[in-house]
């Protein structure tokens, strides 16, 4: 489904309006590689293309089909693709259980058992590779950015919060590996897919947006190893559970399913975000890859104020702390800094700090065995503070064996640097108590990899 | 669902080392004072029609002598016109501690959950607690401990955070084990430096 060499799109269309028409335009758009065969009873040519009247006339083994056609016609359309050998199909039509059609979804998932059609959806926005290129969504590309190729895959169960997140993830620097929307998971649910994506090499770090969890016994098993192979984000949905009023205990009025889902989220190394940024803050850092020692953070900044604010989130987190700049790092750092230089953590460069300084910085602390990550705060508002310290940040980063973020706040001049430290893989974040936010949801994630 | 008999869940507990105040049924204010044998203990009324016993008056608390325990039996009786059948439990008093909530719930999706927060009076108001799948490990019982937001109030010290910690291990293989809890209530629990006694037990099949 994820690397198919041949595409059906069943339903693709001349009318620009239709769903099918977008997908067949986002495929040729995006440049994928493999073949594309339109199915449509009604057209010879689509797009330029030769069209099928079913996908029985396509002579070629067809890897993955897209299904955008009334809900009506999708069994049969189905039991075509299983009559003809399809491995895979994403059926992007709603009008299925979560409209109470649920008999017309039993009979789709039969289908697809009985011919083992690996199957995501009905009612979904369905997959996307930026490698392969396969790109299912019925999203026109104008409208909705494509991400760069990268490391983080993300599941969402819902196509809006789905297509929202991945818009957001296009204008930030890591990128992505895989999407996949899977709807009302008659098929595939997102136990399934969380699993491939636990084996998939070119995911490193894996998003989710969770509304339910189908099989509650199998996505535990899951939940236990996942974690322990690479990390995991989940933004959870609202509750909306009601009636644990009537419970017999104290505890079984506190123990609701949507606490128990927390709870399992907490108990197997999950980064739970409570919000959309939050999901940001804490894909973009675990997609840095790198994992710290310890808990002591240390601070750059060329604004004294700032750096007060870093110090007091770090000293007040949970798990976080300043750290003390080894005797070593004070003489090294003795030498080559100005007299107005206080050797404290915070490391206050002052507001002429240059390239020079930050550099000089980054090296002494970077080595210091006292420090586990650093977190540089750059106010690209002052007059040192030039691309040229955007360099030397993302080179030191290239050597650096700690974890490395940057807090910075502006507009337009100070977002052409940090879209530059991003697109080098240095997360950037808009304050420092998101950044704190990151650094401990990393270090929490480290300490479950060691004790488990 | 059914209530255990309170005597039929501390025998349970028994079996998993977990330990709970000296407990008895009496049936007079003689057999009461015979078991304090001069102890401080508490009286408590028993019965399937009453769930929230402190809330409807049932229990009576520090009872030092053959006198403050007759008067308490006989209001006990007195109540319990109303509430028959029910039986009336005899406790040694625990000392002073921090009372704290463990609890077992089964989930229809993930199976046997396992609590642990503030306790008492304080559950309802507070709900700070923890939770977890069972069975846990000695590390998620001490993640637990360490995820409450009362956890300095709670397990003061290192040697009361093992304690509890291995408590909560056997309540969590309890839970396990039997499969026929639906739910479970420890509240309180009464912790002190390096010990511990189930006060109340809620045992619902």
């Amino acid at each position: 489904m994820m690397k198919p060499r041949s595409v059906a799109i069943i339903g693709a269309s001349r009318d620009p309006a239709k769903v099918g028409n977008v997908i067949l335009q986002n495929y040729i758009g995006a440049g994928y590689e493999g073949k594309l065969y339109p199915v449509n009873p009604n057209a010879d040519e689509i797009l330029g293309r030769k069209a099928y009247k079913t996908v029985l006339e396509i002579k070629d083994t067809i890897d993955l089909a897209v299904i955008a056609i009334p809900a009506p016609l999708v069994p049969k359309v189905l039991e075509q693709c299983g009559k003809a050998k399809v491995r895979s199909a994403v059926v992007v039509s709603g009008g299925f259980a979560e409209v109470g059609e649920t008999e017309l979804q039993e009979k789709i998932t039969e289908i697809a058992k009985k011919y083992k059609i690996a199957m995501i959806g009905p009612n979904c926005l369905g997959v996307m590779d930026t490698r392969s290129k396969v790109d299912t969504l019925f999203l026109p590309m104008k409208k909705i950015s494509r991400p760069k190729v990268g490391y983080v895959s993300f599941v969402s169960q819902s196509g809006a919060v789905g297509s929202t997140v991945l818009d957001v993830i296009a204008g930030e620097g890591f990128g992505l590996s895989k999407f996949v929307s899977y709807g009302n998971a008659a098929y595939l649910d997102e136990t399934d897919i969380l699993e491939y994506l636990m084996n998939d090499e070119e995911t490193k770090v894996i998003v989710v947006y969770l509304e339910g969890i189908k099989r509650g016994k199998e996505f535990v098993e899951l939940a236990r190893k996942i974690t322990k192979v690479k990390p995991v984000v989940v933004l959870k949905a609202g509750r909306t559970e009601a009636g644990t009023a009537a419970a017999h205990s104290h505890t079984a009025a506190l123990a609701g399913n949507y606490a128990v889902q927390e709870a399992i989220f907490k108990q197997f190394g999950f980064t739970v975000a409570s919000d959309l940024s939050e999901l940001i803050y804490y894909a973009k850092i675990f997609a840095s890859e790198v994992k710290p020692k310890g808990n002591r953070v240390a601070v750059i900044t060329n604004g004294g104020g700032a750096g007060v604010v870093a110090a007091d989130e770090i000293a007040s987190s949970r798990y976080l702390k300043m750290a003390e700049l080894s005797a070593g790092t004070k003489k090294s750092l003795r030498k080559v800094m100005p007299a107005l230089v206080n050797m404290t953590d915070p490391l206050d460069l002052a507001g002429d700090a240059d390239s020079r300084r930050y550099g000089d910085a980054l090296n002494a602390l970077g080595a210091d065995p006292n420090i586990d990550m650093l977190m540089v705060i750059v106010l690209y508002q002052t007059p040192g503070a030039d691309p040229a310290v955007t360099h030397e940040i993302v080179q030191k980063k290239i050597t650096l064996n700690k974890p490395l973020l940057v807090v910075s706040v502006g507009t337009e001049y100070t977002h052409k640097q940090t879209r530059l430290l991003e697109d080098k893989n240095v997360p950037v974040y808009d304050s420092p108590i998101s950044a704190v936010d990151a650094l401990e949801a990393l270090f929490e994630y480290a300490e479950y990899k060691s004790r488990h | 669902m059914a209530l255990l008999d309170y005597m039929q869940a501390k025998k349970l507990l028994d079996r998993y080392g977990i330990r709970s105040a000296d407990s008895a049924y009496v049936s007079s204010a003689d057999a009461a004072a015979k078991f304090a044998k001069g102890r401080k203990i508490a009286l408590k009324l028993v019965s399937d029609k009453a769930l929230h016993k402190s809330k409807a008056g049932l229990v009576k608390l520090d009872l030092e002598n053959d006198a403050a325990v007759t008067k308490a039996y006989d209001e006990l009786v007195g109540l319990g016109k109303k509430l028959k059948p029910y039986k009336i439990l005899a406790q040694n008093m625990a000392g002073a501690g921090v009372e704290i909530i463990i609890g077992g719930n089964t989930d229809k999706q993930f199976g046997k959950v396992l609590l642990v927060g503030l306790g008492g009076i304080y559950v309802e108001t507070f709900k700070d607690v923890q939770m977890r799948l069972c069975p846990i490990t000695k590390m998620d019982a001490k993640e637990m401990l360490d995820g409450l937001e009362s956890r300095k109030v709670v397990t003061y010290d290192g040697r009361s955070e093992n304690e509890v910690a291995d408590l909560l291990m056997k309540v969590s293989k309890l839970l396990t084990e039997n499969a026929k809890i639906a739910e479970l209530d420890l509240n309180p629990v009464i912790v002190r430096p390096g010990s511990y006694d189930v006060v109340d037990i809620r045992i619902l099949e």
